[in-house]
């Protein structure tokens, strides 16, 4: 990356490619302290990305997908069943631990 | 509301956990679509928007106590994304917070925004909104925003519209603002 800051237009641009592209991350890593104390304090960056995910949404979401809505549906059902099974255990309390702790204290 | 999905929301209030199970899969199939498709504006990437759709019907799942009095998709749209899907778009990026120069709330306003006027409209209403709009652009400022939604480059767009790269970014971030506005008067017009 260069060393001299974006202007506004050219990181609405970016974000909006990062968007499109499904990078995000990419762009939030790539934004230098001054260049996020100018997003912060842009009115028109704010205003332009509201257009900029209605493009995305109309543009590029149809395309997306995944193949299998059945397969979705039991990865759904298994996180169900993990957290199902997570509120039926007994959480461990600090007296647990302690108690843990004094025991293997004392086999030294 | 068709009455699959009237049905699997009843489904998915009652109080015993089994049935809230069961009730998942039609609310699933009902609503997959169109949450995907919301998410996806947010993300801009299946796999993440699958994962995080993962977690934002266990949410459902283990407390639907917002979608009790649901009376169409659009409301129910609403709801689940301030209720269920804000919550689980800040978490994607929260971790990675704490090594970015952007403070928390910037990183939350772009990530998982308030609601703003043009996110009240569904999916078709805002395509054909947009393709009005669209029209009403002058040719060069369409043509640079038919192009970015074709995904071509900015580099490959400066070349078709024989102009610079920076003068392209200025010309998008522009007719940007320019859509935003129109969408907007057209939101309160109709």
């Amino acid at each position: 990356m260069s060393g001299t800051s974006r202007e506004i237009q050219e990181l609405l641009v970016d974000y909006a490619g990062a968007l499109r592209d499904g990078c995000i991350p990419t762009f939030l890593k790539s934004l230098s302290r001054e260049e996020a104390k100018l997003i912060a304090t842009s009115q028109e960056f704010w205003d332009a990305t509201e257009s900029v995910r209605i493009l995305n949404s109309a543009g590029f979401a149809d395309r997306a997908g995944t193949a299998n809505v059945s397969l979705f549906i039991s990865r759904v059902d298994a996180e169900i069943a993990s957290r199902m099974i997570k509120s039926k255990t007994p959480q461990r309390t600090k007296h647990g631990a302690k108690g843990r702790f004094i025991r293997e204290s004392q086999l030294k | 509301m068709n009455k699959r999905l009237r049905n699997a929301l009843k489904g998915l209030t009652a109080p015993d956990p089994e049935r809230r199970r069961r009730a998942m899969e039609p609310f699933v199939r009902a609503t997959f679509e169109a949450f995907f498709r919301y998410l996806y504006r947010y993300l801009g990437n299946e796999v993440e928007c699958e994962d995080v759709l993962e977690d934002v019907y266990a949410d459902i799942w283990e407390n639907a106590d917002r979608l009790r009095n649901i009376a169409n998709e659009k409301q129910l749209l609403r709801t689940v994304y301030l209720y269920y899907m804000r919550k689980r778009l800040r978490e994607v990026y929260r971790r990675m917070n704490r090594n970015l120069c952007l403070s928390q709330k910037s990183l939350t306003d772009l990530v998982a925004p308030e609601l703003g006027i043009l996110e009240m409209m569904s999916q078709l209403e805002l395509q054909q909104a947009l393709r009005r709009m669209l029209s009403r652009l002058k040719a060069r400022e369409r043509r640079a925003i038919e192009l970015w939604m074709e995904g071509t480059s900015n580099r490959a767009i400066a070349n078709e519209l024989k102009t610079t790269v920076g003068a392209v970014k200025m010309l998008e971030f522009r007719t940007m603002l320019k859509l935003k506005k129109m969408l907007s008067d057209y939101y309160v017009e109709h």
